[in-house]
């Protein structure tokens, strides 16, 4: 037999037979499944006791038969207004900005192989922030065009850091910092912009640059809803080719990849999930910071992108709640919170980056 | 059609190109190993190969189409890649990893299937990682992590592994395990293998296809054996060495010679009886010739070749079209393991004064059971090395005397093939009172050990010398061989150049009697061809039939001769006749013209200036009805070839022609 022929006949030879059952190697795989299935549902349990501690114990508590008659569909005065016009588009806003955030945050921290590589850490997130504010001080931009603005000045920036990185494969202290001059250098253009115009105006963006689910209407919700219906089944191609994009370059092109393609197609997924969720609720600082490796941990240590999605949201609904509840007097904004939740969590992680000398 | 190949393939980064048109074809069902230098372009190449790198001119073919009008994920499926330094993510599992090979045969919407989880079985099994399978990668050592990342790879299922530096960072057993793993997979899947390797030795060992790089182009390509070089790795790694037999695998091995060992080793092999004549890192080349000078005689190929045994064994290499003296592999071996030609120590065990004119000596030594070539010695010739008049004794080690060249082509002795090549120019560059003369004479006879003539133990060679000897002023005056013949006693010795028995046959071409399809023979001679024209009558059979002329110089001189063909014997004694002159008459009255049975070509011969050459032209292959066979006094040759070819028309390829010496002139 010639070399040719047996090159031929072997290709087929190598496809196997068909199995007619899954062994225990299939079940041991999915049982790996259901233990991330049990996390995110117990996310999802931990998100709804959010909400319904925030309803039932918050501020201004709505009785539980009330909760549920307004629930029912019920006109109950002085509670149903409360819970549909505010409670629970700022629940549902809260939720898929926290999902936004935090999915967007893994895909980062995933691709550049480095935790502190989240987009509210390297000033992707401030992109976002500076062009909004420019669009809603110059334009009176809102809704749609606001998204739109926060989009396109999120993923100038990361193309800008992208590039002053080189292609993720100097993932260490140049991409950090590089991302802290560029944020550095748009907080001082933010700064800049807000003392430019009449202090009213001014304010409404300060609040909105603290980052607030105070604003949230179901307009508001439905906006963001809708952009996530497009963007987060997205996540599921994203992982698998992010499983395949953190073997290496050369791996994953040699298991055919496109990986220049495939990686500018994540930054632009992660810009996109920034934006809009920014566009919103104005920065929630540290949520895409914090809710990958939060996720890490409880899937134990196997990254998963819904998971960090549905710590996000875990994350701002518990937020809401502290935000309400923990300074008597005055209500603070969510970003507050979760800024004062993420800063010790940036400097533990610095410290023991520093520690590994990566 | 490879399945892989490069045609003028150029690559570049930004910069200057790496690879530069460069045009090479993957052998499929083989392993192909790359090497060479550091920055030499091998794994920029490689990834040129993979797709990984968008050719700056040329193209890559993979089965015959552009690799990089394929889409990703349709490469991926034939051919895999494993670069040099993977990263493997945190936590992950063996298994998990594995299983990432199967991308590519996973679609958005197609999951993982039985068919995945058989691959990646299959890869584990072969790799033998099974047992690692649930264990965290960065757990494990580095050869298993090498193991998992070529079972990752496996499970690609792909015909070709491309794999860049696979051995980098791990310790020399974990190199060979890895190593082991391809080339089993190569056996046993067929996969068609391309590696990039920095270690030479490993490279030989492993690869059925050496591709050495230099400066981004193809320096050697083929079999290891033909391909690593002493040369070559001076040229593509810029470092001197030996290259010698691997004992293990048998493939070449590379000794890098540093500067400050390499005394010591000289000392340690010299205590081992090896010597190497010459400089570690002379070049290689520089001694093409080797008893092809020796012979003024000839016009043909070299009577006496120097061949290697692993340019034997590898058949058609470039290296092996024609016998080069010298070979490509130089390594230290038992001489008559890779030379062709040996030296024999002998001594004189018997004289025998034949006539006034023949001495007869017997030589003898154990030496001599590797001596032969094939069947009858026919008209067989050897050199004897005449001992310089000025050796102390007649009967001193020959080798001793002559120095180490010939020590080292002694049956037995280590030789370097490099060095079997050069003997003979370093010999004549000695002084002559030092190095003493070479001649060339016939095996009359050559009888095993345990002939019943035999008079001793080992295995005996008579020689028959033609004493052309004056007497001046009570001087015994002669060429040295005459004079050594006439005072040979029992007990002097000689050293013998002649054939190895083990890697010559009858093809051999220190044997000029080919008569091939001829049933008519002519044999035609003076003295000096009589013991030539004796042994070759001795072998021919019955059914050749024809003339043998030997022109002797007195009736004294006339021999015994034996043959079982038809063949009439015709002494002719000289008398005071002029050298030749019987001879000739003789050969005009058997060959009448035109020749019988003779082509006619109507040729002419070119003429022959005898004193600036001596006539020497044979035939290797005659399918003529008759062949002649003529020599002698070079002056008396050149005249019957007149004769027979141009009056007689007889082809030249019917008829060897041979002066065995010339009037006035001494061998050398
Ligand atoms: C293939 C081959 C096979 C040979 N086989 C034999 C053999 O079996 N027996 C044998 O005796 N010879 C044989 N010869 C011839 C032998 O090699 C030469 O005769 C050689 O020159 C002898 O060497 P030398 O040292 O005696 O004389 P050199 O030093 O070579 O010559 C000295 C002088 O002697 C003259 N001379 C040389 N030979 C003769 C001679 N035969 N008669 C008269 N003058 C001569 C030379 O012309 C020169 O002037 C053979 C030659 C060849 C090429």
């Amino acid at each position: 037999m010639t070399r040719a022929q047996r090159g031929g006949t072997k290709f087929t030879a190598l496809k196997p037979a068909p199995v007619p059952a899954l062994e225990p190697a299939g079940a041991q795989r999915s049982g790996r499944t259901i233990g991330v299935g049990r996390v995110n549902l117990l996310l999802g349990v931990g998100i709804l006791l959010a909400i319904a501690l925030n309803l039932l114990t918050g501020r201004h508590p709505i009785e539980f038969s009330d909760l549920l008659a307004a629930l029912g569909g019920q006109r109950v005065p002085g509670v149903s207004f409360m819970l549909w016009e505010d409670r629970l588009p700022q629940a549902a806003v809260g939720i898929l900005a926290g999902a936004a955030f935090g999915a967007s945050g893994a895909i980062f921290q995933r691709l550049l192989r480095n935790p502190l590589a989240s987009p509210d850490v390297i000033g992707v997130g401030y992109g976002a922030s500076a062009a909004a504010v420019a669009g809603m001080l110059f334009f009176g931009a809102q809704g749609i065009g606001l998204s739109l603005l926060a989009f396109a000045g999120a993923l100038v920036v990361a193309l800008v850091i992208y590039v002053i990185a080189d292609s993720g494969k100097h993932t260490g202290a140049r991409l950090i910092l590089a991302g802290i001059a560029v944020a550095a250098l748009l907080q001082g253009i933010i700064q800049y912009l807000l003392t430019r115009t009449d202090v009213r105006n001014a304010s409404d963006a300060l609040r909105w640059l603290t980052g607030s689910l105070s604003a949230s209407t179901w307009e508001r919700a439905g906006l963001l809803g809708c952009a996530l219906v497009i963007l987060l089944p997205l996540l599921m191609p994203a992982a698998s080719r992010l499983r395949i994009l953190e073997l290496g370059d050369d791996t994953a092109a040699g298991l055919g990849l496109r990986v220049r393609g495939t990686r500018l197609g994540l930054i632009i997924l992660g810009v996109a999930l920034t934006a809009v969720a920014t566009a919103v609720t104005g920065p929630l600082a540290f949520v895409s910071f914090l809710a990958g490796p939060l996720a890490l941990r409880l899937c134990q240590g196997r990254s998963h992108l819904g998971a960090a999605a549905l710590t996000g949201a875990l994350l701002v609904t518990a937020a809401t709640y502290l935000a309400g509840n923990v300074l008597p007097e005055t209500p603070l904004p969510v970003g507050v919170v979760t800024g004062a939740l993420g800063a010790p969590f940036l400097i533990w992680v610095l410290v023991r980056t520093n520690k590994e000398g990566t | 059609m490879a399945l892989l190949q490069a045609e003028d393939l150029t690559l570049a980064y930004d910069g200057p190109s790496i690879v530069d048109e460069l045009s090479l074809e993957i052998p499929a069902g083989e392993v192909t190993i790359i090497v060479g230098a550091n920055g030499c372009g091998k794994s920029t190449l490689l990834r040129g190969l993979a797709r990984l790198l968008k050719p700056a001119g040329g193209k890559v073919l993979l089965d015959g189409e552009d690799i990089h009008t394929r889409g990703a994920r349709e490469v991926a499926k034939m051919l895999g890649l494993l670069p040099q330094t993977p990263t493997a993510p945190d936590g992950i599992t063996v298994r998990e990893l594995i299983g990432r090979g199967r991308y590519p045969h996973q679609g958005w919407f197609k999951r993982w299937s039985a068919q995945d989880e058989d691959a990646v079985e299959r890869a584990m099994t072969l790799t033998s990682t099974v047992e690692l399978a649930e264990r965290a990668v960065d757990e494990l050592s580095g050869g298993q992590r090498q193991r998992v990342w070529i079972a990752m790879a496996l499970a690609q299922e792909t015909e070709l592994l491309l794999l860049d530096e696979p051995t980098t960072y791990l310790d020399v057993a974990h190199q060979l395990e890895v190593l082991d793993v391809i080339s089993e997979l190569n056996r046993s899947r067929g996969t068609t293998v391309v590696i990039v390797l920095h270690d030479l030795n490993l490279a030989a060992r492993y690869a059925d296809h050496l591709v050495a790089l230099k400066h981004g182009k193809i320096v050697a390509a083929g079999h290891p054996s033909t391909v690593v070089t002493e040369e070559l790795v001076k040229s593509v790694f810029g470092m001197p060495c030996r290259v010698i037999p691997d004992p293990v695998a048998g493939t070449p091995l590379v000794l890098p010679i540093g500067r400050h060992r390499v005394l010591r080793a000289e000392s340690v092999l010299a205590a081992n009886g090896i010597h190497r004549t010459r400089q570690p890192d002379a070049a290689i080349g520089e001694d093409t010739t080797s008893l092809l000078t020796a012979e003024e005689l000839t016009t043909r190929e070299p009577q006496i070749d120097t061949i290697t045994a692993t340019d034997t064994a590898t058949g058609a290499t470039p290296q092996s079209v024609e016998p080069l003296p010298v070979a490509e592999d130089s390594s230290l071996r038992r001489a008559e393991e890779i030379s062709a030609m040996l030296a024999f120590s002998t001594r004189v065990l018997a004289t025998e004064d034949l006539s006034a004119n023949f001495k007869r000596v017997t030589l003898s030594g154990a030496d001599l059971s590797h001596f032969g070539a094939g069947a009858h010695p026919l008209d067989l010739r050897i050199k004897l090395m005449i001992p310089p008049a000025s050796a102390a004794s007649s009967t001193a080690e020959p080798e001793s005397v002559l120095g180490s060249d010939f020590a080292a082509l002694r049956p037995g002795a280590l030789l370097n093939s490099e060095d079997a090549g050069g003997w003979y120019k370093r010999w004549l560059a000695l002084p002559t009172e030092s190095r003493g003369d070479m001649r060339t004479y016939t095996v009359r006879a050559l009888r095993p050990a345990g002939h019943r003539d035999n008079l001793g133990e080992h295995p005996e060679i008579d020689i028959d010398f033609v004493l052309h000897l004056q007497k001046l002023d009570g001087q015994l005056t002669g060429g040295p061989a005459t004079v050594w013949a006439a005072t040979a006693e029992v007990g002097d010795a000689m050293l013998v150049l002649g054939p190895n028995k083990a890697l010559c046959d009858e093809t051999y071409g220190g044997i000029e009697f080919r008569p091939g399809t001829a049933k008519r023979i002519l044999l035609a001679g003076d003295e000096t061809a009589a013991p030539a024209i004796c042994s070759i009558l001795e072998s021919l059979p019955a059914g050749i039939t024809g003339h043998a002329l030997i022109e002797v110089p007195d009736t004294g001189d006339i021999l015994g001769s034996s043959t079982r063909s038809g063949v009439g014997v015709q002494w002719l004694p000289r008398g005071s006749h002029p050298h030749g002159e019987m001879l000739a008459a003789a050969v005009r009255s058997i060959v009448a013209i035109p020749a019988a049975g003779a082509v006619v070509t109507g040729a002419d011969p070119e003429d022959v200036d005898v004193d600036e050459q001596i006539l020497w032209e044979t035939t290797t292959e005659s399918t003529q009805p008759f062949y002649a066979w003529l020599a002698g006094e070079a002056s008396m040759i050149k005249e019957m070839r007149r004769y027979l070819v141009r009056n007689a028309g007889i082809d030249r390829k019917q008829v060897a022609f041979m002066g065995y010496w010339r009037r006035g002139k001494s061998e050398l």
